[in-house]
């Protein structure tokens, strides 16, 4: 597998982080997924249905997610589930972590307004 | 899901799912078309639309490519996989050779057989002759007597040739010649041809020259073109060939081109060896020569190149005004003789013998497609079987971790193996079937040579076919397996209770097909073998088992016009002198065989198709002709002393056809005839012999005459004697007389009128043989399709027989209770194939003698032998689980 597609590295791509973060907390399909990312980045990030599943299928290969059984019954059967992976979450805690220092930074630096 | 509005955006997103790799579309392209119906429905208005479309396509470019490039990086891997997955399934088909000899052969057969008669028929029926513009290209015939389109007198086709309508027209009539060639005599096919002929064909000859206008009339330079195909084969491509003189029929013709490369003659598939020019047609004789001004004699057919800008109707129109025209010039010739105009593309011999050609063609075809669907049902059988009774391991295998689609993908690597090597043995069988076929004794089913090459569509055709099924019917069990549950497979497996309905009912109905269809071609047998029998047996009227014959070439022996009676007697003494010869005469035909006919008119009868004259066989014989050939007299006297030369007057005897076709009742001895067109009426019939075959055998009655050497003094060819004992016996001894008495005299051909008989039936006893081969090999493969079938069923009960046995059961019940379930599935498929086959042979009717098409024997007997190969393919498998050891069948499972 070449490293540029590698969703591993980080910085995580912008795909890659909102699919993890989508993630956490509860099962989604593709759409609820992309749904979730545009209402977590309120409508800012619409990730295209190619850049989506490629992320999810290579996101898979690196087990930072899982497919997993539809959580009910009577789910749409042609939708497949996907979890997050312990190996996922740790990557997901490291990437946040990483932009939670660098939030400090800016905000020692005087680049972020004062909260509200 | 498609909802109002968004289907052909829908429509538009699939298809561009494309883009992407078959396994990224396979894993998430309906899902991620979900997505984009999903924001379509969301995108208020146009430009929401548009918008959505421009992020989307920029989406789908950047992800596929990018998909598209991991792929092919990561290819060396997926290729080494391939490479490995191909070994392993060439290692697992070598360990069941019995399989995998099976399906190949069954490839091999199928493929070859429809390779090969597709190209015959192909090359008969349907290749486009390799004339330059076959589409200008006009077959013109003068009608026969019978107001049918038939061939043109020579006369006539100077006529024809001098209509404007034509750019070019070419006369052409087929003959055949005596070759004296570097390795003896040898029979060649002619044609002779017109100075326009490779101007009407569009071809040019490839070294010296045509023939000119000079050699369009007799009396020029006897000249000859050799085609490419007698160049090479007969010639070795002699360099030097142009220019020199060689003997046709012992006269010398030059040499003076080589014809184009491919041009076999005028039909097409057919070798023609010399083309002869029309200063060249003593060489056939005087009649050649003779007809070449006779309006009365039809000897040539006409191909024309229509003039630039005419059409096929234009040229009929200019036709039909020539024909009126001859109508009015020689109304004794030419009354109500229509001229018809063909496109090259609606002819392929002959008008009146295409439709015979197509039947045959046809029927030659669905025989052999038959064959190809016996092939494929069995190798679909063979497939089935074994990738079920594989699924177990399959399962082991996808258990241990191997990804399904790689599992799916080794049954199909298998399947296309077979059908790689199955084709390749059947292109190379194509080959020898084709390289063999020019050699069979096609007798008058084609009348020549064939250039035969193998046509790469159809063995395409036949091996997509082929493979097809082997990855059809290989898929189906990879399919399962890649669906399964492993862990049911693998319990099913151990115990083997669970045959799956689905494919044993694909199994039956297999079995089914394969009955019906064998049941139709053994029928097709049975019918054409009875046909043979009864023609084999017809009573001839000729006494024909102590009959022997020689054909003499005289043209060599000198005879001078005044000295042919005197050496027709001596000929008869001294051979009548031989111990054990009884009988001794000279004819220009034996009974049964194609020959001369004359256009007669008969006094007192008029043709029911209103000409005033008929075709009537003739033939020429010396005394004692009736009584060697042990035709009876019936009424009236054979020829004798009254008989003289000289003068208008002929004596001619008739057969008994003759009298009841033209006098019915009355009494025909004194009756007259005339050949068409004389003023007076010449021919004075003095007697009545009995019917002997004319033209072939089995034919009803045919009116003919004869007449006397006695009255037209010539030596006929014929020479027929008749002994008490073995007529072959008397070969030699006569072959010595003769040579004795002329030795010039050539002695072309010899046999025994039984062989002669014999020959003339090649045509049905071949049908019949081909036939019977073909049904040989279905009922082959239709008795392993029941014994695989048998034997999976068995094997898969080996415990529950073996139960059986353990309680009691008797071995004979066991077998029984085996074969009775596979009896129902051969009884429907009887059933269909009698209802089938009912329809087939009505279509056979006009290839039959002395049996019906729906003759109760044939069908009987045909039913019977499947039942008879059905039972044995059930009840060997079925002996053989009910004879094994009850506890040796429980510890297997």
């Amino acid at each position: 597998m070449s490293p540029t597609t590698n969703p591993r590295t980080i910085p995580l791509r912008p795909p890659v982080y909102h699919i993890l973060l989508a993630l956490v907390g509860r099962d989604r399909h593709g759409l609820g997924i992309a749904d979730e990312i545009e209402r977590a980045s309120e409508g800012a990030l619409e990730l295209g249905p190619g850049t989506l599943y490629r992320s999810l299928s290579e996101m898979t290969d690196a087990r930072l997610i899982r497919a997993v059984p539809a959580p009910s019954a009577d789910a749409d059967p042609r939708r497949k589930y996907y979890r997050i992976t312990p190996e996922g979450r740790e990557l997901l805690a490291r990437e946040t972590a990483r932009l939670g220092r660098l939030v400090e930074t800016a905000r020692a630096r005087g680049a972020l307004p004062e909260q509200a | 899901m498609s909802r109002r509005g968004s289907g052909w955006h829908g429509w538009i997103f699939r298809c561009l799912l494309r883009l992407y790799p078959g396994w990224f579309r396979d894993a998430h392209g309906e899902e991620m078309a979900l997505l984009f119906e999903a924001r379509l429905e969301r995108a208020e208005g146009r430009g929401a639309r548009v918008r959505l479309w421009w992020r989307t396509l920029r989406d789908a470019a950047s992800t596929a490519v990018a998909l598209r490039r991991r792929d092919s990086e990561g290819g060396g891997h997926r290729m080494e996989t391939l490479l490995q997955d191909l070994r392993y399934a060439a290692r697992h088909l070598l360990r069941s050779p019995v399989f995998t000899l099976g399906a190949v052969a069954l490839l091999a057969i199928g493929i070859g057989a429809n390779t090969t008669v597709f190209t015959v028929v192909d090359a008969l029926i349907f290749r486009p002759p390799p004339w330059s513009h076959p589409e200008r290209v006009v077959h013109v015939y003068q009608d026969s007597d019978d107001g049918e389109p038939s061939s043109s007198s020579f006369p006539a086709t100077r006529d024809m040739a001098r209509s404007d309508v034509f750019a070019a027209v070419a006369a052409t009539t087929p003959s055949s010649a005596t070759w004296e060639g570097p390795d003896g005599l040898q029979q060649v096919s002619t044609e002779y041809t017109t100075s326009s002929y490779m101007e009407v064909l569009g071809r040019s000859v490839q070294r010296g020259r045509w023939f000119g206008p000079e050699n369009d009339v007799v009396g020029g330079a006897p000249v000859a073109v050799v085609s490419a195909a007698a160049w090479h084969a007969r010639m070795g491509s002699d360099p030097d060939l142009v220019g020199r003189t060689i003997r046709l029929n012992g006269q010398p013709v030059t040499i003076i081109g080589v014809g184009p490369e491919g041009l076999t003659g005028t039909i097409t598939p057919l070798v023609t060896d010399f083309w002869l020019s029309i200063s060249a047609t003593m060489v056939s004789g005087d009649f050649q020569v003779a007809n070449l001004e006779r309006r009365e004699d039809h000897w040539y057919e006409v191909l024309a190149r229509l003039a630039p800008g005419v059409t096929v109707q234009q040229a009929q129109a200019a036709m039909d005004a020539l024909a009126a025209r001859l109508a009015e010039d020689y109304p004794e010739y030419n009354r109500g003789r229509g001229i018809t105009v063909f496109a090259s593309s609606d002819v392929r011999m002959h008008p009146q013998g295409d439709g015979q050609l197509k039947l045959a063609g046809g029927l030659l075809s669905a025989v052999v497609l038959t064959i190809l669907l016996l092939a494929c049902a069995n190798l679909a059988n063979l497939l089935l079987v074994r990738g079920f009774s594989r699924s177990g391991e399959m399962a082991v295998r996808s258990a241990l971790g191997a990804p399904r689609g790689r599992v799916a993908r080794l049954f199909l690597l298998e399947s296309i193996l077979l059908a790689v090597v199955g084709g390749l043995l059947g292109l190379l069988l194509t080959r020898w079937a084709l390289q063999a076929l020019p050699a069979l004794p096609l007798g008058d089913v084609l009348p020549g040579k064939m250039a035969l090459g193998i046509d790469a569509r159809v063995a395409l055709f036949s091996l997509v076919l082929m493979a097809t099924t082997g990855v059809l019917f290989g898929l189906a069990p990879a399919v399962r397996t890649a669906r399964s549950d492993v862990a049911r497979a693998l319990r099913d497996d151990r115990r083997g209770s669970s045959t799956d309905r689905g494919s044993s009912r694909l199994r039956s109905l297999l079995v089914a097909v394969q009955v019906a269809a064998s049941l139709v071609l053994v029928l097709g047998t049975g019918l054409l073998a009875r046909s043979l029998a009864a023609l084999q047996t017809v009573d001839t009227g000729v006494d024909a088992d102590h009959v022997a014959y020689l054909r003499v070439d005289w043209s060599r022996a000198g005879l001078e016009e005044g000295q042919a009676q005197a050496a027709i007697d001596q000929l008869r003494e001294r051979l009548g002198a031989l111990p054990g010869i009884t009988g001794v005469a000279l004819a220009t035909r034996l009974p049964a065989q194609r020959s001369g006919t004359t256009t007669t008119e008969v006094e007192g009868y008029t043709p029911p198709a209103g000409t005033d004259a008929v075709e009537l066989p003739f033939a020429l014989v010396t005394d004692g002709y009736f009584e060697t050939m042990g035709i009876p007299l019936v009424q009236g006297r054979l020829f004798d002393d009254d008989d003289v030369p000289g003068g208008s007057g002929l004596s001619i005897v008739i057969d008994r056809a003759a009298a009841r076709r033209f006098w019915g009742d009355a009494d025909p001895i004194g009756r007259r005839m005339r050949g068409q067109g004389s003023e007076a009426w010449t021919r004075t019939v003095v007697g009545v012999v009995g019917d002997a075959p004319v033209a072939s055998l089995g034919e009803s009655p045919r009116p003919m005459f004869y007449f006397s050497t006695r009255q037209r003094p010539s030596a006929p060819s014929y020479l027929v004697a008749r002994t008490s004992g073995d007529p072959a016996v008397i070969l030699a001894p006569m072959r010595r007389e003769l040579s004795g008495l002329f030795p010039s005299a050539v002695v072309d051909a010899q046999g025994t009128l039984a062989t002669h008989f014999g020959s003339t039936l090649s045509t049905p006893r071949m049908a019949a043989r081909a036939m019977g081969a073909f049904s040989a090999l279905a009922l082959l493969l239709a008795g392993l399709g029941i014994y695989a079938v048998v034997s999976f069923s068995v094997a898969r009960r080996t415990s529950e027989l073996g139960i059986r046995m353990a309680l009691g059961a008797e071995c004979s019940g066991v077998v029984r209770m085996v074969v009775r379930e596979v009896a129902g599935v051969v009884v429907v498929g009887l059933v269909v194939g009698v209802a089938v086959s009912a329809f087939a042979t009505s279509q056979l009717s006009g290839m039959l003698y002395g049996v019906g098409a729906l003759d109760p024997i044939a069908f009987g007997a045909a039913v019977l032998v499947l039942l008879g190969v059905a039972w044995i393919a059930a009840w060997v498998p079925a002996r053989r689980a009910a004879r094994a050891n009850p506890v040796e069948a429980l510890r297997v499972s």
